[in-house]
Formats: C-alpha cells, structure tokens, sequence
C-alpha cells in the first residue's frame, strides 16, 4: 500500500491539473493566470497543467465575484471534478467581492458560501508568482497520501 | 544516414539532455519596486482619514483607534493595491513600492475637497442635514433645530426656505448630513485633484 501511495504522491506532485472558472470579473485574474503559462512564469516546469476541463482536474481556480446565474453552475462545476480535489479563490473578487461589492450589483460573495475553499490568492489581481506558489504549496496539503488518509 | 547519426549523437550531449530535462527559469523574485499592500513607515498617523476617503476599494482600508494613536490598516481581499491611499496621505505615513520616491521626486501630490450639493427639487427643508453635521454644531451651539442659524460661519444653513452652503471647505467629508437627509437631496461628492509643483532644474 505505502509503495503504492509514495508512486502516488510522486506523480501527482508532477502533474497537478488546473481548470479555471471565471465567476463574474472583470477578467484581470484570469489574464495573470494565462501569463503563468507563457514562458516567463511557465507554469508547465512545476508539472502543473491548465487545460479547462473540470473532469479531469485536481485544481478548480475560481476567478470571480459570483453572480447569480453562477450560484449553481459554479456548484454543478465542482461536483465534476474527481476526488481529490481542491479549490483555491484567485483575486480579491472570491474573498470580499472586490470593488464590484457596492449597492446596486448583482453580485453574491464569497465564493466559500458556495463551494469549499482551500486557499485565497489576494489581489487585484495578484502576480503570477503569487497564483504559482498558491498552487505549489497548496496542492501537496490536498494529495499527498490522499488514499491513505481516507481510509 | 549521416544526418540520423548526426542528430543521434546531438541528442545525446549530456550539456542538451540536462538542459532539456531540468532547465528551470530562473528563481522569480518580486521586484523592489513591486506596488504591494501598501505598508507603515514610522511616522505618526494624524487621523485625517484622506486614506480611507480616496480608497476605491470597498473595505480596502480602515484607520482604527489603537489605545493613544491611530493606526491604518490595509485589508488583503479588499485592497486592489492601486496605491491611491500612499499618495493622499500627507504625512507620509503609508508605503508601497516607490511611490513615495516618486512622488517626492515629481513634486506631485493630490488636492482634494469635499463639494456639498442639494437637490432643490429633492430638498424639503426639514434642516436635518444642518442640525446633523458635526461641524455646524461646533461653529454655532445655538444653531436652531429647524437649521436655521444667525452664525455666518457654520457650512450650511437654512435660509430662505432652502438649504444655503456656505463654508464648503470646513466639511470633513463625515457624510452625517447624507445619511441623515430623509429625501437623499444632499450628497458629498470627495473631489480629488493632481497637483505638481515645478521642480528646480
Ligand atoms: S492601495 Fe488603494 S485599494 Fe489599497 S487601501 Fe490603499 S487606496 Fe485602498
Ligand atoms: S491619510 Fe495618513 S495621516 Fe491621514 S489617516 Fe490615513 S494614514 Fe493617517
Ligand atoms: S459631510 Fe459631515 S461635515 Fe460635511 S456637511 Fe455633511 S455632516 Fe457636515
Ligand atoms: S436633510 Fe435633506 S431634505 Fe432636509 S433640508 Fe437637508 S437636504 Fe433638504
């Protein structure tokens, strides 16, 4: 079991696969998360993966204030995503709602009413440096010795 | 052949493998001049609140009561880091990056005013926003119940049959009046202005 699970832990701290979901923002976020990718950042050295679908992710990135039309489809998103998983807020938006959380906007923060939130990346919006070591150093927490744990 | 042997022994170069397989960008460090969540230096806070009023961010900032002094804090989440609070305080107090260096250097800072308006339309001369403001209160005691007042310098007054603004300068931007106005006729706009003075050659 044990040399199992250390297989286990060795490829999934290598392959951590990122899905992200744009909840009602002004898109900065999801920009920052698309310079991790270019070369400067290159995300893919640290063995992580954006591609944007939520079946095969390990990492869900939600971006965004939460709209309305969002409340269920956000929820509908996360039940996709296989065991185990986790959820880190990127943005200010997902914690307080940013600067859309006035009177008059049909917003509904914070995303961790909806879904459960492992980790939150502050800013508006924050580096990608920032988003890389959220990732980096939340992901071991979830699924090192998944299986184990578990049981 | 050549070529495919060629391109074998290329490959296989251990200075090409290495690189192939382990090449890391390098460390990605923040840069000094990184516009973070603004920071406190050792000056003394005065209270004057022109932090929070030119915040764009709801909540991004607070200056709270802490035993004798006043301390601004920054809250992470709400905070869009725009900096906006380093450059209105006049006392130096805040920091981040190199705005400071910035503008000391530039000789640049920001104006700002409040600006009262009433609504005449709105406005039903109840004298609510008059009896309200602290201010008033401090200028004229007598200041009667009804917002009339015989005190020339009170910052507004009821006069006439409508509310009558006459020291706009001595608001504090308190928005009491605004609250308190049971029509919402009377409204504090905070107006904000860059200023640059020359700088010596
Ligand atoms: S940096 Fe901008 S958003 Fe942050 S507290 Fe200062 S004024 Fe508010
Ligand atoms: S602007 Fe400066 S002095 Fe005024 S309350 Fe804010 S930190 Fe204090
Ligand atoms: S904002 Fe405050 S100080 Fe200014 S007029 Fe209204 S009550 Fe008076
Ligand atoms: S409180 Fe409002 S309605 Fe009453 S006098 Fe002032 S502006 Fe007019």
């Amino acid at each position: 079991m044990s040399i199992l699970q250390d297989i286990k832990n060795a490829v999934r701290s290598r392959s951590i696969h990122v899905s992200y979901v744009d909840v009602g923002s002004c898109n900065g976020c999801d920009i920052e998360v698309l310079a991790c990718l270019a070369p400067r950042y290159d995300i893919e050295q640290y063995g992580i993966y954006v591609h944007n679908n939520p079946r095969e992710a390990d990492v869900l990135l939600v971006i965004g204030s939460v709209t309305p039309q969002w409340v269920d489809k956000l929820r509908n998103i996360w039940d996709k995503i296989p065991e185990p998983k986790v959820a880190v807020a990127i943005g200010n938006c997902p914690i307080s709602g940013c600067v859309y959380n006035r009177r008059g906007s049909l917003i509904n923060p914070p995303v961790s009413k909806y879904i459960p939130i492992a980790a939150q990346v502050p800013g508006c919006p924050p580096r990608p440096t920032e988003i890389l070591s959220a990732i980096l150093s939340v992901a071991p927490l979830i699924f090192k010795d998944y299986e184990e744990s578990k049981s | 052949m050549r070529s495919i042997v060629y391109y074998i022994r290329e490959f296989l170069r251990p200075e090409w493998l290495k690189k192939f397989f382990f090449a890391k960008t390098a460390p990605l460090v923040t840069p000094s001049y990184f516009k973070d969540y603004p920071t406190l230096t050792d000056k003394e806070c005065t209270g004057c609140f022109s932090c929070m009023m030119i915040c764009p961010a709801p909540g991004g900032i607070e200056v709270l009561r802490r035993k004798d002094q006043w301390v601004p804090e920054i809250y992470p989440g709400h905070c869009i880091r725009c900096g906006l609070c380093v450059e209105a305080c006049t006392e130096g107090v805040l920091t981040s990056g190199r705005i400071l260096d910035v503008t000391r250097r530039d000789g640049t800072a920001l104006r700002s005013w409040y600006h009262l308006e009433v609504d005449d339309a709105l406005c039903m001369r109840c004298g609510n926003c008059c009896v309200s403001c602290p201010i008033n209160k401090q200028e004229d005691p007598q200041l009667g119940s009804t917002g009339t007042s015989s005190s020339d310098e009170v910052i507004m007054r009821i006069e006439g049959g409508r509310v009558r603004i006459l020291h706009e300068e001595k608001c504090t931007g308190c928005k009491t009046c605004e609250t308190h106005c049971p029509n919402g006729a009377i409204r504090v706009a905070r107006m904000v202005e860059g200023a640059h003075e020359e700088v010596e050659a």
